[in-house]
């Protein structure tokens, strides 16, 4: 982490900064009020947080559309002959005999199919909540798990040195060297199958748990390396040599120091990776190494999309917008945060 | 034969990419018009010019010995000729078996063991060299040797399996006696088998000449006798079938009314079908992908047909694990299934049925009334879930198997719907689908209930109820997968297998069947469909002629008297 000399720049614990006059601050302002203060003040991220906050919300009343408006559940076929609806009073089958099914029909069939029907007859709209709360499940549980494991692994790395970090640089190194999408594939193909069986942990083929872990792991190298960069070179400041001389131990000086200093890069960090992890879900669900059917997932639906691309296109946007809103929502709010905390750091996640 | 329906699948799969290219255009093969020739005019049609038609994916084998799949077999079957062969025509009279290399059916004497024929004389194969009755041992040690998918239909030959066994090439099939100078064949049996002569007129014992090399032959495919041969074999793009000038016409095997026939391997579907909208190609192999059915359907009625496989889409239901040992609750999926909302998930493409044997099959005769309902009315659901309670299985937990692909994803998951609807815990499985029928056909899987399917390999019922006869059940590749093993259809199936009169023991599979339904011992739900689509260049009323084993007959495909080329 750079030293300070402006107001505009990472957050220092310390808050030995934040004192230029041009912002007109109080001293003694805690760089994290005042990264608040600049991301309140940036309305457009603002608004895609709420967004996003919004689609979560959409997500947790899935069952509660499903049982009131929609009356059916997310993977409850409507193909027979008693699953005729009734729109503008006549009666029409949710899937026609050569297997295409309605559109869109908003409120004319009294909330059922408000979002058209896919091919098993299933609601549309109910499989896109329940989709969403599969999908942000997925996104944010692996997100999570790429935090601790990437955090953990980078300090380790960082502050150990030596064989420590020649061992899980290493590691790194191979991982990298994996396309993600075709890792996350191996992994989620072989572990979808057979399941997964650790000791007393038994986590069947079909579980949400295991696209969360493959994303999850296949993530990790996107935070780990600048995390490892920074302690590197905060493990020679002089608070840590201070930290040190007054006979921390190890523990305390990674988790008392060095973690609350790398806190910014991870709250930067998460979004982009939240994002990522949502896609790489989407990308596997599609290909089949996501989430099993039925499930629902974003990515499954735009999977079963394709074969009628033509004729019911609706199978394909809505997923698909649904998407790319909650992607962009993310993506435009972990800018804000980033520049709030960094203004100017430029972060991707590119090799 | 499962991997026809493999194929077919896989070409469904490939229109994920189709759709992703389509905006690209990829030129996968020849296109444009064909064309030219001088139009003889038959009676229909006419004769000469060029026809163009695409397959989705090359053949597995451009040999005999070794294609086991639909394209294969489609082009395959206008080159070589087996012994006994099938008239060229459109249903039962199709699936016929008349003399093809032999002069007559085979003499069987015995007690059904020995199979005596007598090669046709003068025969010559598509180089001009004579044909041999030493050629046929020759052929259908290639089929064993190379470890062909078909080699299990000749173990039946005495000496067959010793001759696998030592792996030399040039060993000797004891049970195979052939004379050159006479043109005799004797092929001796193991044991009596009334589908024999149906083994016999599969391609894998068409004849090639006795210096064919024992490696696959895909690039540059042996000469056969038949009206057309291969030419200009183009390494997985495509090739040309042209008019074989050898070929003596031998009755029920037409000469070709084309001169010559392209084919092309084009990977989108969608292309495949605006092509023939276009007139740029005469006919494809898939029927048009369900986002262009309705199309097809509305506007080209008049080049366009379904027609039903002879094929049998069930489920199956494991009779050696719990809750399926209990005859009640194979019948309460029986009764809970909705046929027609199956067919949906074929985009249509289904014939519902509530027989195990396919309606153009020997034996079939229709289960009226269906015990479970009218196919294609509305399930007795409350019957069900009655049944599922009685049975005191109420519950339980039901893990339904399908592969990855269409239509087995969807089926399965309609089938864990209706479970769940009935009263079990269901959960679906998906397996990759090149995985899949070796999972299930694991005894260690113990999988409860799937999907399963068949497609005929000669029309013979035998080729149907092996799936369901006790002594098929194995360990390992089990394609039994309920380990039906019924004493009553055991002994029926015993006896009408000797039986080589297929007239005699076809009431005898119809009881068999009969009793498969009543039983439940699977879920037969339906018969896949198929479609011929050409263009405007083909006289489609005359010569579009959908053999029941081989799809589209070449050699009676043309192209309209006086139309555009």
């Amino acid at each position: 982490m750079a030293t300070t000399d402006s107001a505009t720049q990472l957050p220092d614990f310390a808050g030995a900064y934040a004192d230029s006059p041009a912002e007109e601050i109080a001293a003694g302002t805690s760089p994290w009020r005042l990264a608040m203060r600049r991301l309140r003040r940036n309305k457009v991220a603002l608004a895609f947080g709420a967004l996003f906050l919004l689609i979560v919300a959409l997500a947790l009343a899935a069952p509660l559309y499903a049982d009131h408006v929609a009356k059916t559940g997310p993977n409850s076929q409507h193909l027979g002959g008693g699953d005729q609806i009734e729109v503008d009073g006549k009666k029409v089958d949710p899937v026609a005999l050569d297997g295409v099914p309605i559109g869109p029909q908003g409120f004319k069939a009294g909330g059922k199919y408000v979002l058209g029907a896919d091919g098993g007859g299933r609601d549309v709209a109910v499989r896109l909540l329940y989709g969403a709360r599969n999908s942000l499940f997925i996104g944010v549980v692996a997100t999570i798990i790429t935090v601790l494991l990437a955090v953990l692994l980078g300090l380790l790395a960082g502050y150990y040195r030596g064989w420590v970090d020649a061992v899980i640089s290493r590691l790194m190194d191979i991982l990298w060297a994996f396309p993600v999408l075709l890792l996350g594939i191996a992994l989620g193909v072989a572990l979808a199958f057979g399941g997964v069986e650790l000791g007393p942990i038994a986590i069947r083929g079909n579980s949400l748990w295991i696209p969360t872990f493959v994303i999850g792991f296949v993530s990790i190298v996107y935070l780990a390396r600048p995390i490892r960069g920074q302690v590197l070179s905060l493990r020679e400041k002089e608070f840590v040599e201070a930290a040190r001389a007054q006979g921390a131990s190890d523990r305390r000086i990674m988790i008392g120091e060095l973690l609350p200093n790398v806190a910014s890069t991870i709250l930067v960090f998460f979004p982009i990776l939240l994002a990522n992890a949502i896609l790489l879900e989407a990308a596997l669900s599609f290909l089949g190494a996501g989430v099993q059917a039925p499930n629902a997932s974003w990515g499954t639906m735009l999977g079963e999309a394709y074969k009628l691309l033509i004729t019911a296109p609706h199978l394909t946007l809505v997923p698909g917008l649904m998407l790319v809103l909650t992607v962009l929502a993310v993506n435009v709010f972990g800018d804000g945060v980033r520049d709030a905390l960094d203004p100017r750091a430029t972060i991707k996640l590119e090799r | 034969m499962r991997s026809t329906l493999r194929t077919l699948m896989g070409l469904m799969a490939v229109l994920v990419l189709a759709l992703g290219a389509a905006a690209c255009g990829g030129d996968d093969g020849d296109d444009g018009g064909g064309g030219g020739g001088d139009g003889a005019g038959g009676g229909g049609g006419r004769t000469g010019g060029t026809a163009i038609v695409n397959y989705t994916s090359f053949p597995d084998y451009m040999d005999p010995a070794l294609s086991y799949t639909l394209e294969g077999w489609n082009s395959l079957w206008v080159v070589y000729t087996p012994l006994l062969a099938y008239r060229h025509e459109e249903g039962a009279a199709g699936a016929e078996l008349i003399p093809g290399l032999a002069e007559a059916l085979p003499e069987v004497t015995n007690g059904g063991k020995t199979y005596k024929l007598k090669l046709r004389q003068g025969l010559k194969y598509s180089d001009g060299s004579p044909v041999k009755a030493s050629d046929f041992e020759h052929s259908i040690k290639r089929v064993l040797n190379l470890e062909s998918g078909g080699s299990a239909f000749y173990l039946g030959i005495i000496g067959a399996e010793d001759y696998v066994k030592k792996g030399k090439p040039k060993g000797d099939i004891k049970g195979i006696v052939t004379d050159d100078s006479t043109g005799d064949i004797t092929i001796n049996l193991k044991d009596a088998d009334g589908s024999f002569q149906y083994v016999l007129a599969m391609n894998f014992a068409s004849l090639v000449p006795s210096n064919t090399p024992f490696e696959n032959l895909t690039k540059d495919p042996p000469p056969g006798v038949g009206p057309f041969k291969f030419e200009n074999m183009r390494q997985s793009r495509g090739y040309d079938l042209v008019r074989n000038e050898n070929y003596t016409p031998i009755e029920g095997i037409p000469e070709p009314k084309l001169d010559k026939v392209t084919v092309s391997i084009v990977k989108n579907q969608q292309r495949q079908v605006q092509d023939v909208i276009q007139n740029k190609v005469d006919w494809i192999i898939d029927p048009p992908a369900p986002d262009q059915m309705r199309e097809v359907k509305a506007k080209y009625s008049d080049r366009f047909e379904e027609y039903v496989t002879n094929s049998t889409y069930y489920y199956f239901m494991n009779e050696r694990v719990k809750p399926f040992d209990d005859e009640n609750v194979r019948k309460a999926v029986n009764f809970a299934l909705d046929k027609r909302a199956l067919a949906k998930r074929f985009g249509g493409l289904l014939e519902p049925g509530c027989n195990f044997l396919p309606p153009g099959m020997k034996g079939y005769e229709k289960i009226d009334p269906c015990p479970y309902g009218v196919p294609g009315e509305a399930p007795d659901i409350e019957k069900a879930k009655q049944l599922i309670e009685e049975a005191g299985v109420k519950g339980d937990k039901v893990t339904v198997w399908a592969n990855d692909e269409d239509p087995s994803k969807p089926t399965g998951e309609y089938l864990q719907d209706v479970l769940k609807q009935i009263g079990f815990d269901a959960e679906l499985r998906i397996v990759e689908a090149s995985n899949y029928f070796t999972t299930i056909g694991n005894q260690r899987t113990k999988s409860q209930i799937g999907f399963a399917n068949w497609f005929q390999d000669f029309p013979h019922p035998r080729n149907f109820m092996f799936l369901v006869q006790g002594s098929s059940i194995q360990n390992t590749n089990n394609q039994n997968y309920g380990n039906v093993d019924d004493p009553e259809i055991n002994r029926l199936l015993d006896q009408a297998n000797k039986e080589a009169d297929l007239e005699k023991a076809a009431p005898m599979y119809a009881q068999v069947d009969k009793l498969l339904v009543e039983r439940a011992h699977t879920a037969p739900y339906g018969h896949r469909k198929l479609a011929n689509f050409t263009s405007e260049r083909v006289d489609f009323e005359n010569c579009t002629v959908t053999h029941p084993v081989y799809e589209l007959d070449f050699t009676q495909f043309c192209l309209a008297s006086g139309g555009a080329s």
